[in-house]
C-alpha cells in the first residue's frame, strides 16, 4: 500500500533524538530476492524530479532557464490527457526551481490549480497551490520542492478517493516523461556516463507498463495510451543498457526524441 | 488500495511515528518524500518494497510503528540481493537505514516486525534525499 503524508498529524511529527541510544542491526550481506512472493513485494515510489535534477547539479551546472517550456500545454478536456498534463506541468515546477524563476514557479502553482479544477480535485490542491505561489515568492526553493511534490500526492490522494486511480497514475506518468525530457536534454547537450547512468531506470518502467496494462478498456485503447505503451515499448531497451554497460550518447539522444515527442503531443491542443 | 478507514488511520499513525525517525535528518538537509509505504505484518513476516534511487544521492529510510514495544527493522538491497547500506539502526519502533547508491537502479528495502503484542503490526516508511 502506498500512503501520502498529506493525512499525518503534523503535531505527532517531529520529536528530536530518536537515534539516541539506538543500536547497529546485523543484517545478512546477501539474500535471495526471488524467495518474496509477488505479493510480498510492494511497486516502486515514483522519485519525483528533484531526486534527478539533485544528482545533476553535483555533477555540474545545467542551464535551467534553458530547460523551460515557452508555453505548459492546453487543456483539451479530455480527463486522461487533463491527469497527463497536470503531471508535466508539476515536473516543470520543479525545473522553474532549479532555474530559480520565482515569476514561472507563481504560474505553474495557478495552473495546477486550475488543472485541478478541470478534473474535480481542485479542492485537495488549494492551499498546496497558495504555498507554491507563497514560496517562490519568498525564494524558499526547498520550501517550493516540498509543496510541488505535496501537491503531486494531494491530486493523486483525492483522485484515488474518487476511484480515479487510472488518472492518479497518469499524474505520475506525466510527471515523469517531462522529467525524462529534461534529463536526456541536459545529458545530451554534454553527455558524461555518469549522467547518463540516471536513465537506468528499469524497474519504473515495468510498473509503469503494469499500470497502464492495467486499466480499464476504454482508456487503455486510447490514443494517448497507446501512444505512452509504445513509447515505453520503445525505450525499455535503451534503458537496459545500463545493467553494467554504459547507456550510449545515441541512445539518450533517441530516449529525449521519444519523451520530448511525447510532451509535445500531451501539451498539444490536439490531445 | 482502499483500506477501512480504522485501519487506514493506523497507518497514518505509523506514519507518523517514520516521520518522527526522519526528523534528525530532515535538520541534516535531508527532504523527505511526501510519498511513502506502508501495511501491516505479524511478527517475523517481511515486506520487499521497490525504490529507485540514483547514484550520486543519499537516502536515509526511515521506518515506524504505532504499535508500543514492538521492533521493526529496515534494510537496503540492490537488484542482485547484496546488502546495500552504509549505516543502520534500531530502536523499539523506529529504525532507519543510509544508502549511497554505489549504480543508479532498483533498490529493495526489506521491512521487518521481529517483536509485537499485535497480531498485525501497522508500519510506515517514508525516505528522504540529499
Amino acid at each position: 500500500m502506498r500512503i501520502s503524508f498529506f493525512a499525518v498529524p503534523a503535531a505527532a511529527a517531529m520529536l528530536a533524538g530518536a537515534t539516541v541510544a539506538a543500536r547497529a542491526e546485523t543484517a545478512p550481506q546477501q539474500i535471495d530476492l526471488s524467495q518474496f512472493p509477488a505479493a510480498a513485494v510492494q511497486d516502486v515510489v515514483v522519485p519525483v524530479p528533484s531526486e534527478i535534477f539533485n544528482v545533476l547539479d553535483k555533477l555540474g551546472s545545467p542551464n535551467w532557464k534553458g530547460e523551460l517550456r515557452d508555453s505548459l500545454g492546453k487543456n483539451t478536456g479530455n480527463r486522461a490527457q487533463v491527469a497527463l498534463l497536470l503531471g508535466t506541468v508539476i515536473a516543470e515546477g520543479f525545473v522553474a526551481v532549479e532555474a530559480e524563476d520565482s515569476e514561472r514557479v507563481k504560474e505553474i502553482g495557478r495552473d495546477v490549480l486550475e488543472l485541478s479544477r478541470a478534473i474535480g480535485v481542485e479542492k485537495a490542491v488549494v492551499t498546496r497551490s497558495k504555498a507554491i505561489v507563497d514560496k517562490a515568492d519568498a525564494r524558499d526553493w526547498n520550501g517550493t520542492r516540498r509543496e510541488l511534490d505535496g501537491a503531486l500526492q494531494d491530486v493523486r490522494g483525492a483522485m484515488n478517493e474518487l476511484n480515479d486511480e487510472d488518472l492518479a497514475q497518469l499524474v505520475s506518468l506525466g510527471g515523469w516523461v517531462r522529467g525524462t525530457d529534461v534529463l536526456t536534454s541536459i545529458v545530451q547537450k554534454d553527455y558524461k556516463p555518469q549522467r547518463a547512468e540516471l536513465l537506468h531506470q528499469p524497474e519504473l518502467l515495468n510498473y509503469f507498463d503494469r499500470r497502464l496494462d492495467g486499466m480499464g478498456p476504454r482508456l487503455r485503447k486510447s490514443e494517448l495510451i497507446t501512444q505512452l505503451k509504445s513509447m515505453l515499448k520503445e525505450i525499455r531497451p535503451l534503458i537496459l543498457e545500463g545493467e553494467g554497460r554504459q547507456i550510449s550518447p545515441e541512445s539518450v539522444e533517441r530516449i529525449h526524441t521519444v519523451t520530448n515527442k511525447m510532451v509535445v503531443t500531451i501539451t498539444s491542443s490536439d490531445a | 488500495m482502499a483500506l477501512p478507514l480504522a485501519v487506514q488511520a493506523t497507518v497514518d499513525d505509523a506514519l507518523s511515528f517514520a516521520y518522527e525517525a526522519a526528523t534528525p535528518y530532515v535538520k541534516q538537509g535531508f527532504t523527505f518524500r511526501e510519498d511513502a509505504w506502508g501495511g501491516d505484518l505479524g511478527v517475523g513476516d517481511q515486506k520487499a518494497v521497490t525504490a529507485q534511487l540514483f547514484k550520486g544521492n543519499e537516502y536515509w529510510f526511515c521506518l515506524g510503528t504505532d504499535v508500543d514495544g514492538a521492533v521493526v527493522t529496515v534494510h537496503v538491497y540492490d537488484s542482485k540481493g547484496k546488502l546495500a547500506e552504509s549505516q543502520n539502526w534500531q530502536k523499539g519502533r523506529f529504525a532507519g537505514t543510509l544508502v549511497s547508491p554505489k549504480q543508479t537502479g532498483t533498490y529493495y528495502a526489506i521491512v521487518e516486525v521481529k517483536k509485537s503484542s499485535e497480531e498485525r503490526t501497522h508500519w510506515a516508511l517514508v525516505y528522504g534525499y540529499r
